[in-house]
């Protein structure tokens, strides 16, 4: 889209353009009349706004929304695009969004450096606060290879005038660098673009060469938003975002920032489902939502039965689930010929990062059987922090006379040693020499079981280990008790956990747990029962559904845990539960929202 | 102040509410720059001038000498005062800690007039205070006479170039400082800086509007006395073409109010203000030369000739002052001081440099995005 300021440059295009609004200091005169109709707004702001206070920036705000008229009069809220100043609060800015929304507004811009500084940081902060539906410009100097970090910050328009700038600077843009074709002796690099590839560049001089760089350079910007947008609809937005910090330490620096500061934001908006593999890299995956949200619903979700008396720590394997690994199947080996029936005593745990510590019974949930690691047995020490810190909250959740034996060496035994302060358990080493899989160690594993089982008397019991697990995942989906709720007594599970378990009572199926999204889908019974809980729910506003979806705009009420890709109960205005399905948007989102699909339905009543 | 400002655009009243929050947010960055600047100000000598030199000038459609002389007194009234000062301007701090007496502030002048000895005239005289020569806080009525007297009784002076904010350009003022200098040509130089309210009360913290020059114009004019417009080249919060287009209709506007001459001074960085934060935080850039040209060569074409249209960059060139990609810069300073010395915009018209499709960009791109553009690659 194309910009122009009224009364200062030609418009040359009918197509649908960008008319921007004189600074506020500035004493061009603007009237609404000097705007084409359809086109958008772009409110005005004033340059180094940010070296003023809160009040200011706020009058700068209220001054745009006064330029806002009754339909006839004034600028066309609708199509009124509002300049927000950075560093300003939630508290300062709720009230003048809701101004400016009353009036029409539904979109709103921020200005970065592009250096990605503390400035930068607190425009992108700025995102945040801004009505979920609404819709985000980013403004400024914006390299291409920052283009995919601002896309999975939720901004949906970007400025590339850089595009122009590098062009009449005789420079190439590429993905994460430059090029410049005055310094460079060899003369231009192969491009198969179309702005490249159908002239001889080297022969381009003056103008001819700044449109043909300018033409390249905008595809660069196009090529690169078109992979975020398809990363983001295959789950692997995070993994390019992540990919894209090695432009600059500044783009480094400020994801971990973003990670840091802006985690409940960008956490809201990450799935909880996901198809393929995660790959988590290097360090800049330690914070990733998805993975940090994992480690806190397992902290605060994963409550072991009350019977264990075993704790028994693994290493991770690369093949995931790991029960299907070959470690795995040599230490399933060991606990079964050791304990026999006595297994159910044992509750059995996987240190691994960056997601810290994975229950067996959850090792199939997302992303915990989706990602992938470089393995090299080496940790940093910000890994290790992470697994003794999930190690240690693990450990709270068991008596002190539990016995902790840990099968694990090399990085693993250090994350183990340094909870061992922290643990009130007996903590028992069981590996001989750096492997966990040679003969030596195993057979240690299995004395020290058998010693075990003696000496606590860990008696045969009978173990339902289906529903162990499903209790389990019901509870890291659905919250603490959702478990309980939906294997009622006189339920019976049927099925292998490495393909399909069902649930029902009586004759009615309550739910399925399928390995391969290693979550459970409900059915309208097993809603019934989830819904006294009042958790992943959506009320809308009628009595009764029709078509396969429900839209945001009939959404009255969902609860703020909601995420997309979260199984939900839908209840009508007579709480009965209408139907069930997969969230699109967070519970929050779908309150707000005026358009777009909140859940997709899979069953619904009639 | 309600309705004050912005009265020439389509801003209504109410709108003034929000000015008046946003000015206050700047007097506050403009009090915290300053800090305590003031209390720094050296004990200095004032038996004489801060600054005093001769140079070749354009006297009316003659070429001689001027001298031009900055008296040190306490400092400008406006400044020392409530309201804190202008946004660019820290002359205060070259100022006196102390009191000037008549006797030192013609002490000053006299060991100025000194470097006169042996010239012939025609001469022009241009007295500065850094503030207010017509302010009697600063120059005592009776050293004030007395130099204007001096001035009267030299056959070689043909003009006097004072120096003063409008508000003490009277009728009383201008009676007296034609009197005393005959039928020289007089006059008074003003710092109207921006046509408009707007920027001359929330970018410059100027103080005074648009009407109290309009009537110092007209006062001095009623003696026969002239005045000189000083055009402020990019005040803070103004974009590339905000401040181009705010410069050339100013001197297009002050030409057609009745000013004499138009001297156009693009801000330089000066120590101790606003526009010394913004910079140090990458929030402002000084104009680039390009545009300086621009306005130079356009009003030249569509102002008077009889209106000389003078620049004299301070720092041009440099970071602080007004400046483009570094490898122009030279050619462009010499451009505009031939340019002032003889007003023929042949000077500005062959200048050309690779970094002129940068300075398009920051035209265009400023505009949109309100980011300040720093510096070039190649700087």
């Amino acid at each position: 889209m194309r910009c122009y300021v009224p009364g200062r440059d030609v418009v040359t295009t009918s197509d649908l353009s960008l008319a921007v609004i004189p600074s506020l200091m500035s004493d061009s005169p603007t009237t609404a009349t000097e705007v084409r109709d359809s086109d958008l707004v772009l409110l005005p702001s004033m340059p180094a706004v940010t070296s003023l206070g809160t009040d200011a920036k706020k009058a700068v705000l209220r001054a745009q929304t006064r330029l806002l008229g009754n339909p006839g009069e004034g600028l066309p809220g609708q199509r009124s695009i509002l300049r927000i100043p950075p560093g300003m609060t939630a508290e300062d800015l709720a009230p003048l969004l809701r101004t400016a929304g009353d009036a029409g507004v539904r979109a709103a811009a921020v200005t970065l450096r592009g250096d990605f500084g503390p400035d930068d940081y607190q425009s992108l902060e700025t995102r945040t606060l801004l009505p979920r539906h609404w819709f985000a410009i980013v403004l400024g100097r914006l390299e291409p290879a920052v283009i995919p970090l601002l896309y999975y910050l939720g901004f949906d328009a970007f400025d590339i005038s850089c595009a122009g700038a590098a062009a009449a600077q005789n420079t190439r843009q590429w993905q994460m660098d430059s090029e410049s074709l005055d310094k460079s002796s060899a003369g231009p690099r192969f491009c198969p673009c179309a702005a490249c590839h159908e002239r001889d560049l080297a022969s381009l001089a003056g103008r001819d060469l700044a449109s043909a760089l300018q033409q390249h350079n905008e595809l660069v910007y196009t090529t690169v938003l078109s992979e975020a947008i398809g990363a983001r609809s295959s789950g692997k937005l995070r993994w390019l975002v992540e990919s894209r910090t090695h432009h600059s330490p500044a783009a480094a620096a400020i994801l971990r920032r973003i990670d840091r500061g802006m985690y409940p934001f960008l956490e809201e908006f990450t799935p909880t489902t996901g198809a393929g593999t995660m790959p988590l890299i290097g360090p800049e995956s330690y914070g990733a939502p998805a993975v940090r949200r994992f480690r806190e619903i397992v902290e605060s979700r994963y409550i072991p039965s009350p019977n264990k008396k075993l704790i028994l720590l693994l290493p991770c394997s690369a093949k995931k689930p790991y029960s299907e690994s070959k470690s795995h199947h040599l230490f399933k080996d060991v606990t079964e010929s050791a304990l026999g029936a006595a297994q159910s005593l044992v509750d059995e745990a996987i240190l691994t990062s960056p997601l810290g510590l994975v229950p067996r019974c959850l090792e199939r949930v997302y992303p915990a059987a989706y990602y992938d690691i470089p393995v090299t047995g080496d940790w940093d020490a910000e890994e290790t922090e992470i697994g003794s810190r999930a190690l240690a909250a693990h450990l709270r959740k068991f008596s002190s006379d539990a016995v902790v034996i840990a099968h694990v060496t090399g990085g693993y035994a250090e994350i183990v040693r340094q909870t061992e302060e922290q643990s009130t358990q007996t903590i028992i080493y069981t590996p001989q020499g750096d492997s966990v899989t040679s003969r030596d160690s195993l057979d240690s594993l299995h004395e020290t079981l058998v010693e075990m089982r003696d000496l606590l008397g860990l008696k045969p019991s009978r173990w339902n280990e289906n529903e162990e697990a499903m209790r389990a995942v019901a509870d890291f989906q659905f919250g603490t008790g959702a478990g309980s709720a939906l294997i009622p007594a006189g339920s019976r599970l049927n099925g292998k956990i490495y393909r399909t378990i069902t649930c029902r009572l009586g004759g009615e199926q309550l739910f399925a747990f399928m390995a391969d999204s290693g979550s459970v889908s409900l059915t309208l019974h097993g809603g019934r029962l989830l819904w006294p809980l009042h958790r992943y729910f959506v009320r809308f506003d009628g009595k009764e559904l029709t078509g396969g979806s429900l839209f945001a705009v009939g959404v009255h009420e969902a609860d703020p845990a909601i995420r997309p890709g979260d199984e939900v109960v839908v209840v009508n205005v007579d709480d009965e539960v209408v139907a069930v399905g997969k969230s699109e948007m967070s519970g929050l989102e779908m309150c707000e929202a005026e358009n777009g699909r909140a859940v997709s339905l899979r069953h619904k009543v009639g | 102040m309600v309705g004050q400002y912005r009265s020439d655009t389509r801003w209504d009243e109410q709108v003034d509410e929000e000015y008046q929050a946003i000015h206050e947010g700047i007097l506050l960055s403009l009090r915290r720059a300053r800090g305590t600047s003031l209390s720094k100000r050296k004990h200095v000598d004032t038996k004489k001038p801060a600054a005093k030199w001769i140079s070749d000038a354009r006297i009316r459609s003659d070429v001689g000498k001027a001298l031009s002389v900055v008296l040190r007194t306490i400092g400008c009234s406006y400044a020392l005062g409530r309201s804190s000062g202008c946004t660019m301007c820290s002359y205060l701090l070259d100022g006196s800690d102390q009191p000037v007496s008549p006797d030192d502030v013609i002490a000053q002048f006299e060991s100025a007039r000194v470097s006169l000895k042996g010239l012939d005239g025609p001469l022009s005289v241009k007295i500065y205070t850094s503030g207010s020569f017509l302010d009697t806080t600063e120059v005592p009525m009776d050293a004030r006479m007395d130099i204007l007297r001096t001035l009267g009784s030299d056959p070689r002076v043909r003009e006097v170039v004072l120096e003063s904010r409008p508000s003490f350009v009277t009728e009383e003022s201008m009676k007296q400082a034609r009197e005393a200098l005959g039928d020289r040509h007089v006059e008074i130089g003003m710092g109207l800086e921006s046509i408009s309210d707007t920027v001359r009360r929330m970018c410059i913290n100027k103080g005074f509007t648009l009407k109290e020059f309009s009537d110092a114009v007209k006062v001095a004019m009623s003696h026969n006395i002239g005045t000189r417009a000083y055009v402020l080249l990019k005040p803070p919060f103004l974009t590339e073409r905000d401040s181009l287009l705010d410069s050339a209709r100013t001197i297009q506007e002050a030409a057609r109010m009745g000013v004499t001459t138009v001297s156009v001074n693009p801000v330089d960085v000066q120590r101790h203000t606003l526009v010394e934060d913004l910079w140090s935080a990458g929030a402002y850039r000084p104009p680039w030369l390009w545009t300086l040209v621009e306005i130079l060569g356009r009003c030249r074409h569509n102002v008077n000739k009889d209106i000389p249209i003078v620049c004299d960059p301070v720092a041009a060139g440099k970071a602080r002052g007004v400046h483009n990609c570094g490898v122009c810069d030279a050619a462009f300073v010499e451009a505009i001081r031939a340019f002032s010395l003889d007003q023929d915009p042949r000077h500005l018209e062959n200048l050309s440099c690779s970094c002129k499709s940068i300075w398009e960009h920051v035209l265009e791109h400023e505009d949109l995005s309100t980011h300040v553009h720093l510096e070039t690659p190649s700087r």
